[in-house]
């Protein structure tokens, strides 16, 4: 088939369950061209270098026909992952002031014992289900709680959270053949409440530090000074959003590729130390951020021999470079203790994963713990049902029984 | 445990720092600091910092020897 008409094939939902095939088909072709206007890439190499080239810009209003999602008009501006350096720079180093190193080395080690705790009693409250949603049960509810605790949501607000944060995710669908604007509208709408209620909850911080982020943004001033009101309430979305949906799916794809891949999970129950390989592994074989839909170069510049014109949208497809045999041996393969691993499950260049090391951290407890509960886990349904968005890909329920 | 990490590879991600806190220390925004003697308690956060450097820069010897120096 035409390679024009690749984006609309792969984000036909029909091609959800198995999308790989079709990044192959990208792969040969190179770069491609969209009726549209758009570009594909989906070789590992040029993906890495293209997220290393400054004249690739994340922010939308590069582009010359904008599109829905760029707009500033709701009031809250844009956060760091739409904004490209000095302002991305600054902006993401306030926010790591009191995320990491150096200034905060041990958040994340410190919330080890956290987590593991949230993800037992998550375990021990389903030990006599027959039958488990590994996605309603147990992935969604932990990153959730996760980053809310981090910055310093209390627990009772965590539901409306959820809702929220939903219409968001929504709201980046670029599913081409239906009219996107009124997921549009109302993402806007969900990320304008969100913002408004985290900047509420920081300026009651004013004052009364409490250790959470959310604190920090508005007590703990760097060299740089401190995030404005708006600022902070951007930051706030940007990593309750970024940090959600992604790490369900990761636990759930992770969960889902053990169970098709017997071998690897019995060798997980005997090598447990064998656990964080396997994570970037999995970030690899199937990643939760399958694409970048929102870069725009900012001069003509020349892939793989082709000329993309300034402004037009550029998609880079990390689950296709991820499947590269250029670049991995044996790139269909799931080899849990894969060693040479520089995948792009989370991105790379200036804009790669803030979180990571919490997703990380998060996944490798949480597919521990699971495969440690379930003793004879079998799937029930294969393919599972999955969720709409090709961007953020991942099964909507994962049907285990206990053997 | 013994590690020595490849300073020509690393590329100052920070992945370790965060995941092993007690053995890689960054020093100012890029440089790092590491122990190359792992104690006991901390082998296993050394071992998800080991997965986690993007570049594969942490290399590991179980035994004295074998690994750093
Ligand atoms: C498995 C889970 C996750 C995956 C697969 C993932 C993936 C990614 C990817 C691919 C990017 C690059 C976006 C781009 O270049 O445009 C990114 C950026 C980002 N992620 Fe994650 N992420 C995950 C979890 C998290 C978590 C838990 C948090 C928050 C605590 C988070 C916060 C962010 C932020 C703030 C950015 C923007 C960074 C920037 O623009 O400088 N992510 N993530
Ligand atoms: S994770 Fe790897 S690249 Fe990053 S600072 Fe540590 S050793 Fe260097």
């Amino acid at each position: 088939m035409a390679a024009d008409t690749l984006f609309q094939r792969i984000t036909d939902y029909a091609n959800r369950a198995d999308p790989y095939p079709l990044y192959a088909e990208l792969r040969e072709n190179g770069v491609a061209r969209q009726d549209d206007g758009s570009y594909l890439v989906g070789t590992y190499h040029e993906i890495a270098a293209l997220l290393h080239d400054p004249r690739i810009s994340s922010d939308r209003r590069q582009r010359t026909v904008p599109d829905g999602a760029a707009g500033t008009d709701e009031g809250v501006p844009p956060s760091f992952i739409g904004l490209d350096d000095p302002e991305h720079h600054r902006l993401r180093g306030m926010a790591m002031r009191s995320f990491g190193p150096p200034h905060t080395p041990d958040r994340i080690d410190g919330m080890h014992e956290d987590i593991t705790r949230i993800v037992r009693d998550l375990l021990a409250g389903l030990a006599d289900k027959e039958r488990i949603d590994v996605v309603d049960d147990f992935a969604y509810p932990l990153p959730v709680t996760v980053i809310c605790r981090l910055l310093g949501v209390p627990a009772e607000d965590e539901p409306r959270f959820r809702e929220w944060s939903d219409a968001i995710v929504a709201g980046f669908d670029p599913t081409p053949d239906e009219d996107p604007a009124e997921r549009q509208r109302a993402g806007t709408e969900a990320r304008k409440t969100m913002a408004l209620y985290l900047g509420d909850l920081a300026e009651r911080r004013r004052g009364h530090p409490s250790g959470d982020m959310l604190s920090a943004f508005v007590n703990d001033a760097g060299p740089e000074g401190q995030l404005t009101p708006l600022e902070t309430m951007a930051t706030g979305v940007l990593l309750l959003i970024a940090g959600h949906e992604t790490t369900v799916n990761l636990i759930t794809n992770g969960m889902l590729t053990l169970l098709r891949h017997p071998d690897a999970l019995a060798r997980l129950r005997r090598e447990p130390e064998l656990m964080p390989l396997a994570v970037e592994e999995l970030l690899r074989f199937e990643p939760p951020v399958q694409m970048l839909p929102q870069r725009t170069p900012l001069a003509d510049i020349e892939v793989a021999g082709r000329t993309i014109p300034k402004g037009s949208p550029l998609i880079l497809m990390l689950a296709a470079g991820n499947r590269d045999p250029q670049r991995f041996a044996d790139a269909d393969r799931f080899d849990p203790a894969r060693e040479d691993n520089q995948h792009l499950g989370f991105g790379s260049g200036v804009h790669s994963c803030f979180g990571a090391p919490l997703a990380r951290l998060e996944t490798q407890i949480a597919l521990h713990e699971l495969i440690r509960h379930l003793d004879t886990p079998r799937l029930i349904e294969d393919p599972p049902e999955y969720r709409r968005s090709p961007v953020l890909r991942g099964p909507r329920h994962l049907l285990i029984g206990r053997g | 445990m013994h590690i020595v990490v490849d300073l020509n590879r690393c590329q100052g991600y920070a992945q370790c720092a965060f995941l092993a806190p007690g053995v890689f220390t960054m020093h100012g925004e890029e440089s790092l600091l590491y122990t190359p003697v792992v104690p006991e308690e901390q082998r296993e956060r050394v071992r998800r910092a080991v997965a986690a450097c993007p570049v594969q820069a942490i290399l590991v010897g179980e035994e004295a020897g074998t690994g750093a120096r």
